[in-house]
């Protein structure tokens, strides 16, 4: 029987369910010791003196270090700007400026709380425009000595820390000639991750090289940061990975680990535990980044459009992390849903002394596509054009080009995605039907499955079993403990519970890009297929020699090689590999898979350009919101999502994905978001930081699209974010239908609503 | 100060200086990591454990308070059979993803089904909402309490 479109229970599910899963916080042993952090109190300031002596004195300390302890260097993921400790300048409240090892959590918190700390506050560059303003004090005065990692030829000055620029002279032609121009102007607020389990790391010095232990979404990636803060070679660091309690974005970069790896070599090689508090976790959590974005549509009289101008100011906070690749991603979206004509693109990644952001579950696209949808509402109604269909109008198609010259293959998907829509819920009855109060918003788009390289080893066990060496993660998708796990037991036949994944160690597995961008079961699916295959290859080998058959006539079934036709020949997996190993070796192969980049035209931009936008996949959503005029709550009654997959590998799981991802979109637009007043966050605990809870939540009706993809394994895309790129967009554009009037910011809170409603009585 | 109480079914005695937490305690002393801490402020409920038989938010829960009180705990769940079928059921509707605001669902949710053994919609939704799941979406939670009470019903 095949496994695939099988629900199968994910093979973490009886630890999880039984508090024998092990998290990163649960690590324990008697000579564990416990760190703490001290961070900047001040979003901006010149650091004049440490003073540790008095917090070196008290009981159970192990170690106090600052920037003089650590080495002189500096670590990035695209730019190398951030040091371990501040050394002089202080860039964003919560930056860290000392550490402490200690035998007991208390005393590690002690030690830091009696390190004085002699420290100027400075301007802080609040917020981006101050950041852009001219004579503007700079986040980082020595920004020009930074080295990027990934070349030297990329736009940034001063406070812009990275820049995209595509600039056709065609569109000031088509302003010139509109008929009509729409313009608006958009913003959206920060929003953090939220997992449930605050960051933390165990990190262990022992014979010259570090272990980290830590619940991380990309394993090699604080391999290769821990190595760049600690100046050591990346293969002196091993990490290994635990179970994640959610990360959603928010811990793809490191943390606390290069903390916990130097506190320990300065403690003696014993193993060093940091915990984040919540509000740390808040405090420095690499968040979505709040935007602002002027867009402007040139029109002719019939409504075509004719080119488009967009500018996008996103805020990067004090440090770049991965976000100097973002400005890429607004370029390719930008033609990737509606024939725009011809258009213009800037992007720019400005930095304030504020938490560095990051990038959350649909990085960027999240807020553009809101933008993107609630202009293309705004120019229906100043056409007098039904909204879905004015969008029916303008989709892209099969063989269209995005902005860099790739060429779409398959999206007439879009199309079908509406009517797929309207089987479900038929938009003019819909609308004939709406209560008042009510309102109804449909949103199409378009997002990728991240391309970055995956491996995959299988080791065919003498049990018959087969294991899994691969360093992808599970951050609690289930695209391992689900995914990998029933692609794998299809190709061998085997049942699920025969198939063993190790958890991610760097010592132990080749590169994996981590779990972002809706990456896993796709890339390292195709992985593990291929490794599969040659391992196939073997089987039937030494199943050859033992059936005394050609190679040819053999088949794999349900775990068992036999003959073709003989169903009395049959030989079990696990004598194949017992043979194997005491004749030839144990059977294990490798498999390794990237997305090839497709062509595009290196001339379509100039800056931070990621040239292709992989594996794209299409969807289209609808919402109907309720208002309630006296309070201002708005309450999301139906919402539909309709999702190209490829191929459903399991249906539970993919539902899983996009009824969560409709939960965090629904909280980003109607609940969620840091707000910063003076550079400090005004939310710092989860009392503050509203998140959507279960009363909030309407059951998500699903329909998946299958258009099995060649590449992926079975034909599977990626899954895990396209549900939240357009949640925003739809229940926003609900939320203006519902009272007829523009809601250009996001999150929309009951004081917008009320505002809304009192403006437009106001007006009539 | 001494503190004496049954944790799942075993008597424990614990010598403390009484401004511990019960989460501390099951966690730093009685090695019962499967109650997790995510806010520390009672907002999330991951620490969610009973006294007596009813839910409380175990990280501002003074230890010493639950001197001669019965506390269960995740780790007090499973039968000798294996998962009880609250549990099967979380696993079988896909109600568990990252698993860390887990044991804190299933503390409150066997609290409300010994209370009330066919709680309605409203009554579910409205004993979780002192719970965070940043995953599911709680669809599939709400699924798994479903389930779980048509297994009851059946056996």
């Amino acid at each position: 029987m095949s496994l695939l479109g099988e629900n199968l229970v994910r093979t973490d599910a009886v630890g999880k369910l039984t508090g024998e899963a092990r998290y990163t916080v649960d690590y324990d042993g008697k000579d564990l010791l416990h760190g703490s952090l001290l961070r900047s109190p001040v979003p901006a300031g010149l650091i004049k003196a440490i003073d540790t002596t008095v917090a070196e004195s008290l009981p159970g300390v192990r170690c106090v270090i600052t920037a003089k302890d650590a080495p002189d260097a500096r670590a990035g993921w695209v730019l190398r700007e951030q040091a371990l400790f501040a050394r002089k300048q202080v860039r964003f409240e919560g930056e860290v400026i000392a550490a402490v090892a200690a035998d007991t959590p208390e005393q590690a918190r002690e030690a830091v709380a009696a390190i004085i700390l002699d420290l100027a506050e400075t301007q802080a560059v609040g917020d981006m425009e101050t950041a852009l303003a001219e004579n503007a004090p700079l986040v980082h005065p020595e920004w020009k000595s930074y080295q990027p990692v990934s070349g030297e030829d990329y736009p940034r000055h001063g406070n812009i820390a990275s820049e995209l620029m595509a600039d056709d002279d065609a569109v000031d032609v088509a302003f010139e000639n509109a008929d009509l121009i729409v313009e608006d102007e958009f913003t959206s607020n920060r929003q953090y991750q939220a997992y449930i389990e605050p960051k933390s790391a165990v990190g262990i010095y022992r014979d010259g090289r570090y272990t980290i232990h830590t619940g991380h979404q990309y394993p090699f990636n604080v391999r290769d940061r821990v190595a760049q803060y600690l100046d050591v070679r990346p293969s002196q660091v091993r990490v290994i990975g635990h179970s994640i309690g959610g990360g959603f974005g928010g811990k793809l970069d490191t943390g606390l680990e290069p903390y916990a790896a130097i506190l320990s070599k300065f403690s003696g090689g014993r193993p060093v535990k940091i915990v984040n508090n919540r509000t740390e976790d808040i405090l420095t959590c690499p968040s979505r980044e709040n935007a602002v974005i002027k867009m402007r549509s040139a029109l002719d009289k019939q409504g075509n459009l004719l080119g488009r101008e967009l500018i996008c100011h996103m805020d990067n906070g004090a440090y770049s992390g991965e976000m100097a690749f973002m400005p890429s991603v607004i370029f390719h979206l930008a033609g990737s849903v509606y024939k725009v004509g011809n258009i213009r693109v800037i992007a720019r990644l400005v930095y304030t002394n504020t938490a560095p952001t990051g990038a959350m579950r649909g990085v960027s696209g999240v807020y553009f596509c809101a933008f993107q949808e609630r202009h293309m509402d705004h120019i229906a109604d100043e056409l007098g054009v039904d909204r879905r269909e004015y969008r029916l109008r303008n989709l892209v198609g099969n063989g269209d080009t995005l902005l860099s010259g790739q060429v779409l293959d398959d999206a007439d998907l879009l199309r079908k995605g509406f009517e797929k829509m309207e089987e479900a819920a038929p938009w003019s009855q819909l609308n004939d039907n709406k209560k008042p109060w009510h309102g109804i918003g449909i949103c199409a788009g378009t997002w990728i499955t991240n391309s970055m390289p995956g491996s995959v080893q299988l080791i065919l066990n003498e049990d018959g079993t087969v294991t899994v060496v691969t360093a992808a993660t599970d951050n609690g998708s289930g695209a391992v403990s689900m995914g990998i796990t029933q692609i794998v037991a299809e190709h061998f036949g085997l049942p699920a519970d025969d198939i063993v994944v190790t958890m991610p160690d760097t010592d132990v597995a080749a590169y994996d890009g981590g779990s972002q961008g809706s990456r896993t079961t796709h890339i390292v699916g195709r992985a593990a297929g291929i490794a599969a295959d040659e391992l196939k290859g073997m089987i039937f080998d030494v199943a050859s020699g033992m059936l005394e058959a050609g190679r040819d006539d053999l088949e794999l079934v349900n775990g068992q090689v036999g003959v073709v036709g003989y169903p009395d020949s049959r030989i079990s997996l696990g004598d194949i590999a017992m043979t194997a190993t005491w004749t030839r070796g144990p059977l294990s192969a490798s498999g390794s898979y990237t997305t090839a980049p497709v062509p595009y035209n290196p001339g379509c931009a100039s800056g931070m350009l990621f040239p292709f936008f992989p594996t794209p996949t299409y969807h289209v959503h609808l919402a109907e919101v309720e208002v309630n005029p006296v309070t201002g709550n708005v309450r999301v009654v139906r919402y539909i999502v309709v999702q190209e997959v490829g191929r459903v590998i399991n249906p539970a799981g993919v539902r899983g994905q996009i009824q969560g991802a409709v939960a965090q979109g629904i909280g980003h637009a109607l609940y969620e978001s840091l707000r910063i007043r003076d550079s400090r966050y005004l939310e710092r605990s989860l009392e503050a930081y509203r998140l959507p809870l279960a009363v909030d939540m309407p059951e998500v009706e699903i329909i998946t699209m299958e258009h099995p993809h060649a590449l992926g394994p079975f034909g599977a895309k990626g899954v895990g974010e396209p549900a939240i790129i357009l949640a925003p967009a739809t229940v926003a554009c609900a939320v203006s239908d519902a009272i007829g009037r523009p809601f250009n910011s996001i999150p929309i809170t009951p004081e917008d609503v009320l505002e809304a409603i009192v403006g437009k009585e106001k007006q009539l | 100060m001494e503190l004496t109480f049954k944790v799942n079914g075993h008597p424990e005695r614990l010598e403390l200086e009484g401004h511990e937490t019960l989460l501390d305690v099951l966690r730093d002393d009685l090695n019962l990591t499967g109650t997790k801490e995510g806010c520390r402020e009672g907002e999330c409920g991951a620490c969610t454990v009973l006294v007596n038989g009813r839910a409380v938010d175990s990280c501002i829960y003074a230890a010493m308070a639950a001197q001669d009180m019965e506390i269960e705990t995740v780790e007090g769940l499973a039968t000798s059979d294996g998962l009880n079928s609250l549990q099967n059921a979380f696993a079988e509707s896909g109600g568990v993803q990252c698993g860390f605001c887990t044991p804190g669902f299933l503390m409150m949710l066997t609290a409300l089904l010994d209370k009330y053994p066919h709680p309605d919609r409203v009554q579910v939704r409205d004993a979780l909402s002192g719970n965070i799941c940043r995953c599911t979406g709680y669809a599939q939670i709400e699924e798994a309490v479903e389930r779980c009470i048509r297994q009851r019903t059946i056996e």
